[in-house]
């Protein structure tokens, strides 16, 4: 099978610094990819050059066997994005922004109303339709910049830590979403630093350290029949501070005199 | 072992701040009886006299606050409030001297109430306060009184500096009685200003919907800029030439009820032949008013005010019930919406246009910088005729239609223009146009002329009609073809400032963005471009045979136009000024 995506020998330097180095990866149709790795690890790098945000880059990126540079904006109509906290316009109204987005994404307005309020009534926000968004919650914002990625029916949805600020019914309803639209044979494209929900939905876990790839498989496979939690697999491959003893350290330093 | 990281040299500490807490704590003892925790006293007190000086002021040139952390804001705004005090000391050189007490009264008593509606809310009623302080184990008594003490040291900064001028020209003109007696009369008209802000407030808050509160604010702080901006080119003027200093207090009977005329009447004690029977009856007024006017303020205003705000911040930031926040009515979201449909063809077109007319209705921001700016044609065009010319006012007006200086007021709407194209591409929101790179635009150039249309069509084509009724009115229909002229020019200098510095996308910089390079020659491109064509457009009204020339500039402007159209229209991707979202 043809990979949807894949990323070949991609690198990417701000300054002297290198931020991604040498990247390899495949993705394909069909699959939840959690992306995970320490602060600083590239992720949002790796993930801004797939949505074709930053285009100046070495290496390739292939969308179905051809360079994105060639279609960068085929690129952009085909991924929903939705970026780690995010800014929106919260002086406009749901309602006004995601007909803002829409546009952007050529959507007619009927498509558009439709869309979006059934979309924003499955959240329980369809009230606050009309209402400016600056007195919203975390979670309200982050319903809607959610809406916004996907009302477009994207084919790869990419989602940077998506959950965040999310309450636990809204945070069920996201990992259920996730599963539907992969079973609708969609691509998504998941980072986060919440291990336990990257382990149970993933198909395919890949660990990003320092700009490099240094594991990519399932979660059977990372465990290699330890049993181990990917929290612990995670810690071991990316630290070799002693968290445990770390912590030590900051109780330590509140007692001395 | 932990490592250690380099510390940051923290920010300068500033003097006066720390002179005026030395003084504020020097009762420590008094503060202690009275049940406060003195350390936690000058932590809180500490922290809120630097948070003054981190905030912009209300004096409307925020703009340059942003990009560097704003600080020493008190030294310069004690310096401002001195300025302002030095500004009306004119009515005391009256040769009736109560008439000139009267008007510098009330003068002072309108600046420091507008000065004080415009932010004394953030300064009283830190809605932080209430999640910071209040988990902490701080007691009632120590709360009250940094707020009250507070309180005073901003009231304090202000005052006394803008009493500073008038109190020595009082001093040296009426002797050393005058000025014992001058600091208590300002203490009695802050009292006056303090409840008439309090009741501002309440009457903001019945009118105004909660959420709204700062909006109304806001507005407060345009008027403020425009008036003092007004006072500042004005009142020279007007004082030359309208006989002002003549005025006599006995013209004006209706005087006698306002307070401001009961503190003046007071020093009329101290030159006894000006003590009348009327004075020595209002006199004791300056005391007794303002008593029961703090009586009012502590039993009523406050306390009702202190509710309906905490109030607010409810409002604002839990309960976002349908009711609190204002639901836009269906036939104004359409208007524009039909407007955007007939001004732009290409949804993206649409998108841009949207997005601007909308954001431009609500940021604060935007209001602040570009609102004032539609003051200060009128005031500034008065300035200009009235500048150099010995006349009287109605003399000027009179020979007005034989002057050519409508070319001066059409153009000087350029100056809107330029605050407005500033304003449509900066915003402190700038990190929210992230979604323009990720989402499938192939001609950005679309969305930055739909963004451009809207803030043509919503603010200058406006603002320009008036200005051309105006000139219509004064000059007569003749000078018609000089409005469009005018406008062609206009747009086509706002198209050429878009083309040459502002090739961005709509609120995507950030203020003040440092450029490299040219900035030299586009500054000097904004400001000569105008110039020219202003001169240009003047020459053709020096005789009256040259009306075929504007007929010529008419259709020369319109092909630059069309040109510069029409490449901002196409700009590429490469071409937009990318800014960094990484950060």
């Amino acid at each position: 099978m043809q990979p949807i995506l894949s990323l070949q020998n991609v690198s990417k330097q701000y300054g002297d610094k290198t931020v991604l180095n040498n990247v390899n990866l495949d993705i394909y149709p069909g699959q939840i990819i959690g992306y995970i790795g320490p602060n600083g690890a590239g992720k949002s790098t790796t993930v801004k050059i797939l949505t074709g945000v930053i285009q100046d880059y070495s290496g390739t990126v292939l969308l179905n066997g051809k360079d994105i540079k060639e279609d960068i904006l085929g690129l952009k109509q085909m991924i929903g994005y939705v970026p780690e906290l995010a800014d929106l316009y919260d002086l406009l109204t749901p309602n006004e922004y995601l007909h803002f987005v829409g546009a952007l994404y050529h959507l007619p307005d009927a498509v558009i109303k439709e869309r979006s309020s059934r979309i924003l009534q499955s959240f329980g926000l369809l009230d606050n339709l009309n209402q400016r968004m600056d007195s919203f919650s975390k979670g309200m914002r982050q319903k809607v910049l959610l809406t916004s990625g996907i009302l477009h029916n994207p084919s790869i949805v990419i989602l940077d830590e998506p959950m965040s600020g999310l309450d636990a019914n809204a945070v069920i309803v996201v990992k259920e979403l996730m599963q539907v639209l992969k079973q609708e044979g969609k691509t998504i494209f998941y980072c986060s630093h919440m291990m336990d929900v990257v382990e149970r939905v993933s198909d395919k876990i890949v660990l990003i350290d320092k700009g490099t790839i240094i594991a990519n498989d399932t979660i059977e496979a990372l465990r290699e029949g330890s049993g181990q939690s990917l929290e612990k697999i995670f810690a071991q491959m990316t630290t070799s501070e002693n968290l445990n003893e770390t912590a030590g350290n900051i109780a330590q330093a509140m007692q001395d005199k | 072992m932990p490592k250690r990281c380099r510390i940051n040299k923290p920010p300068k500490e500033i003097k006066m701040n720390k002179f005026l807490l030395f003084l504020i704590l020097l009762p420590k003892k008094i503060w202690a009886t009275l049940g406060a925790d003195v350390a936690q006293l000058r932590a809180i007190l500490k922290v809120k006299l630097m948070l003054d000086d981190r905030r912009p002021m209300s004096m409307g040139r925020q703009q340059q606050a942003k990009k560097k952390p704003v600080r020493f804001m008190t030294a310069l705004s004690v310096f401002m409030s001195m300025i302002i005090g030095f500004m009306y000391i004119i009515p005391l050189m009256m040769e009736d001297s109560f008439m000139g007490l009267w008007i510098y009264f009330t003068v002072f008593l309108l600046m420091l109430s507008f000065m004080l509606i415009s932010d004394f809310s953030t300064v009283l009623f830190d809605t932080r306060d209430k999640s910071i302080l209040l988990p902490r184990p701080v007691n009632e008594r120590t709360l009250l009184l940094s707020r009250l003490l507070h309180m005073f040291i901003y009231l304090f900064r202000i005052v006394f500096p803008m009493s500073l001028a008038g109190w020595i020209v009082l001093g040296v003109s009426k002797g050393w009685l005058a000025a014992v007696w001058f600091p208590l009369m300002v203490i009695m008209l802050t009292v006056i200003a303090l409840f008439l802000v309090n009741a501002g407030y309440l009457l903001i808050l019945r009118f105004a919907k909660p959420g709204r509160f700062k909006d109304v604010l806001n507005y407060f702080q345009i008027i403020f800029s425009i008036m003092f901006f007004a006072c500042v080119y004005l009142m020279p003027r007007a004082i030359d030439n309208t006989g002002f200093i003549q005025l006599k207090h006995t013209d004006f009977a209706w005087a006698q009820f306002t307070p401001t005329y009961w503190l003046a009447a007071s020093f009329t004690w101290v030159e006894a032949d000006k003590l009348s029977s009327l004075t020595q009856w209002l006199s004791p007024l300056s005391i007794i008013a303002p008593l029961v006017l703090v009586w009012l303020t502590v039993k009523y205003l406050s306390p009702s005010f202190a509710k309906r705000i905490g109030n607010i911040d409810v409002a604002v930031a839990e309960t976002v019930s349908p009711k609190t926040t204002s639901v836009e009515p269906k036939n104004k979201s359409e208007f524009y919406l039909k407007l955007g449909n007939w001004l732009n063809k290409t949804p993206i077109g649409k998108a841009g246009f949207s997005i601007a007319w909308l954001q431009t209705s609500r940021s604060r921001n935007f209001k602040m910088r570009v609102y004032p700016s539609f003051g200060f044609v009128p005031v500034y065009f008065f300035y200009l005729i009235t500048m150099n010319s010995k006349n009287s006012i109605s003399d000027t007006w009179a020979s007005l239609p034989e002057t050519s200086t409508f070319v001066l007021l059409l153009y000087m709407t350029s100056f809107v223009v330029m605050n407005l194209l500033v304003m449509l591409v900066q915003s402190d929101q700038y990190k929210a146009s992230w979604i323009y790179y990720s989402s499938p635009i192939a001609s950005p150039g679309e969305v930055m002329l739909g963004a451009f249309k809207a803030v043509w069509a919503k603010y200058f084509l406006p603002m320009f009609m008036i200005v051309s009724c105006f000139v219509v009115y004064v000059w007569g229909f003749k000078a018609i073809l000089d409005v469009v002229l005018a406008l062609i020019n206009i747009t086509l200098f706002a198209m050429g400032v878009l083309r040459v510095a502002y090739r961005r996308l709509p609120f995507s910089s950030m203020e003040q963005m440092n450029e490299k390079g040219n900035r030299f020659f586009k500054t000097m491109f904004i400001m000569i471009l105008p110039t020219s064509l202003g001169f240009g457009h003047y020459l053709t009204t020096t005789n009256p045979w040259l009306w075929w020339m504007k007929w010529l500039f008419i259709v020369l402007s319109s092909i630059l136009l069309w040109l510069l159209w029409d490449s901002y229209k196409n700009t590429t991707w490469d071409q937009v000024k990318k800014v960094d979202l990484a950060s």
